[in-house]
């Protein structure tokens, strides 16, 4: 796994500990999927999970020489 | 950064400058990124209006919006203030018919298309099947591109039989299906599914040598325009070619709009942006051959000149 999906993997951890966490490559340089498994998303919608995923990595996400451009798929489940 | 309670503010009131606000990159006429096209695709679906607001345009409003919903990509969808989601979210809601609530639209349910396997294409389908339980999925994009592909049934779709299979297609998919036809046929390399959609809007045709040689051969009604100069033309030239100079534009113009015509050049360059040329003046049998009179030499006949 390339150095920024490490990254983004850590960064998820960070924020959601308990959470199975697949971060692969996407459509070109900057593009990637995730898939993130944990209970936290339990009872929450698509908008509020796929928020607080995003909100762990949002940081790698901003302004232009940012390393992470695009995520192409972004799957939550609970299990 | 964080915003000020002055430009919250300012986003409150940007996010309810009509019931529909898309904050993409790019406009909604030229989207300058696949996931705010796929949005506006969406969203010109619904039939609903819709107001965009490029973020490329202004820095402030790209980091800030991102900063007022908590969400880090663009696009962002809001009604009636309410952020709704990014491309994923969105396409969901309208797979599931959410989207269309929230915008208070009826949806006319959409009529099962009528289509039609073909043999072989139905068995080419059935060996292919892993037995996954996962079903056939024919999608077709805004500008009639094709994807055929087995994957899970999902909310809304519009469910097909054809040929003893089941046939998936998303709402919009279907709407742009009827009639349309699944072959498979011969190809160089094996076979091909080939789609045959009436709904399609009039393009120009590709052709190949060996196809206009076997058209000729059974003395099928064409006009053939070759739109080299009359000194390439003096070079090598295909029988029946009409030269497009004046007098050729003239004769082409009074044809019949349903007149198969068929353009020809050195290389198939030239001729396609005529036949483009063509189409636009509301020709609809319009055709290109493909690779020119260099690649007949080489296929058809090598008695004509390579130059």
């Amino acid at each position: 796994m390339a150095a920024i999906e490490e990254t983004m993997k850590a960064a998820i951890l960070e924020k959601i500990p308990d959470a199975n966490v697949v971060v692969g490559p996407g459509s070109g340089g900057g593009h990637f999927t995730v898939h993130v498994v944990s209970p936290v998303f339990e009872g929450k919608s698509m908008l509020e999970s796929q928020r607080l995923v995003l909100g762990a990595i949002a940081h790698l996400m901003k302004g232009d020489g940012a390393p992470v451009h695009a995520i192409d798929s972004l799957k939550t489940k609970t299990s | 950064m964080s915003l000020s309670d002055q430009q919250r503010e300012q986003f409150d009131v940007l996010v309810k400058k009509s019931k529909v606000v898309l904050f993409m990159k790019g406009n909604k006429h030229f989207p300058q990124c696949g996931f705010s096209a796929q949005v506006i695709g969406i969203l010109k679906e619904t039939g609903v209006p819709f107001e965009t607001i490029n973020v490329l345009s202004d820095p402030a409003v790209r980091d800030g919006i991102k900063e007022y919903s908590s969400w880090p990509t663009i696009p962002q969808l809001y009604v009636d203030g309410e952020f709704l989601g990014g491309c994923d979210i969105v396409k969901e809601m309208y797979a599931a018919g959410d989207l269309q609530k929230k915008l208070g639209v009826v949806e006319k349910p959409v009529a099962a298309p009528t289509i039609t396997l073909d043999e072989r294409a139905a068995k080419a389908i059935k060996d292919a099947d892993d037995g996954s339980g996962e079903h056939l999925r024919l999608e077709i994009g805004a500008e009639f591109q094709y994807e055929l592909y087995f994957g899970p049934k999902q909310a809304g779709d519009v469910e097909v039989q054809a040929s003893g299979l089941t046939v998936l297609f998303d709402k919009a998919s279907a709407k742009r299906a009827d009639g349309i036809r699944i072959q498979w046929v011969d190809t160089a390399d094996g076979g091909a599914f080939k789609i045959e959609n009436p709904n399609e809007p009039a393009r120009v045709k590709s052709l190949t040598p060996q196809e206009l040689k076997k058209w000729m051969d059974e003395g099928r009604k064409i006009e053939l325009f070759d739109v080299r100069s009359a000194d390439e033309q003096k070079q090598a030239q295909l029988e029946g070619a009409r030269l497009l100079d004046d007098a050729g534009e003239k004769y082409l113009t009074a044809l019949d709009k349903k007149t198969t015509l068929v353009f020809q050049c050195h290389h198939g360059m030239r001729s396609r942006s005529a036949a483009e040329r063509f189409l636009r003046q509301g020709f609809t049998n319009v055709y290109n051959l493909e690779g020119g009179i260099d690649a007949w030499s080489q296929k058809v006949d090598a008695k004509v000149a390579r130059y």
